[in-house]
């Protein structure tokens, strides 16, 4: 496996955290989840196929969607945790916090035996 | 920034090819929801880009970063079609997602033939177990009466003078165990291949 297959593979993996963590607190749309994904990270490498990821995780039960209008000139599709989404979200938490928390501790070894 | 008309023209045109290749393998009730929300991104982001600078240069580069129209439904068919198969493991969504991947992808086409083969030859050992009661004397192991070879499994009408028919019934549940068993390794084996894909696009 490439150095940068690894990294997409990582980079994907991560996503639907991401994107859980992001309308975690408000309910956010499309571009402003993209945006905010942006600021902190640089997991959006094509704009286009987060909103497959958002419907994904819609049918899955993980994310509502509501389409409000009025707010901008245009409409604007706006997703929220649900109850399910919310559980799953804590669930993956935890699980990052001890995958890193396992990788740092490898990462200390490797550095000691050195 | 406000389009010109050759802008709008422009935008219509990338929704336009979004929207085809999404109607290839999207229900259009999900085709619309999907069109209509990479439009409001376009819009927004259009809105938000600095008038004074070259229109076309601008829109070429929001566009770009929306990615082109056949790899964002290209997108769309990876989480729609193959994670729903892959997801629920029925039936229905994977023979979609195959079909999908064998007539846009050599891949995709190889594995669907191999799939194709594989039921096939379980359709062949379940008409062997069903037909078995119905002609006795002419469903069974063939073989030829002079060197006592077995060398066909399976239905012959008329049954050639030379050759007789071993076993009896015994027959039937080993065709329908074998039917049973192709048809089980045919569906792992396509989900098999259908994981791989998506880890392959990944």
């Amino acid at each position: 496996m490439s150095h940068e297959t690894w990294q997409e593979q990582l980079r994907r993996g991560t996503l639907d955290l991401a994107i859980l963590l992001t309308v975690s607190a408000v309910p956010r749309y499309g571009l402003a989840i993209i945006q905010h994904l942006e600021a902190f990270t640089d997991l959006v490498v094509t704009e286009g196929t987060i909103y497959p990821i958002l419907g994904r995780l819609t049918r899955e039960g993980l994310l509502e969607a509501k389409w409000v209008e009025g707010e901008a000139p245009h409409p604007r599709k706006y997703y929220k945790l649900t109850r399910a989404g919310a559980k799953r979200l804590n669930d993956m938490k935890t699980e990052w916090q001890a995958f890193v928390t396992k990788i740092d501790r490898l990462m200390d070894a490797a550095e000691n035996d050195a | 920034m406000i389009l010109s008309e050759t802008g709008v023209s422009r935008v219509n045109g990338y929704l336009f090819v979004l929207e085809r290749s999404l109607k290839t393998f999207l229900p259009p009730d999900v085709v619309r929801d999907a069109v209509r929300e990479i439009d409001s991104h376009l819009r927004e982001r259009i809105a938000a880009a600095d008038g004074t600078l070259d229109e076309r240069a601008s829109l070429e580069r929001i566009l770009a970063e929306l990615g082109p129209p056949l790899r964002v439904a290209q997108a769309y068919s990876v989480e729609r079609t193959i994670d729903e198969a892959i997801m629920t493991g029925h039936l229905v969504p994977m023979f979609r997602a195959m079909w999908r991947l064998a007539v846009t992808t050599m891949a995709g086409f190889a594995a669907a033939l191999g799939l194709f083969a594989g039921f096939v030859i379980s359709f062949a050992f379940v008409a062997i177990a069903v037909m078995k009661p119905l002609f006795p004397d002419n469903v069974g192991l063939w073989v030829y009466n002079a060197s006592g070879i077995p060398h066909d499994l399976g239905i012959r009408f008329p049954a050639p003078a030379d050759e007789h028919i071993v076993g009896g019934y015994w027959i039937i549940p080993i065709s329908l165990f074998a039917g049973l068993l192709v048809l089980v390794l045919n569906y792992r084996g396509a989900k098999r291949f259908l994981i791989w894909w998506r880890n392959r696009r990944l």
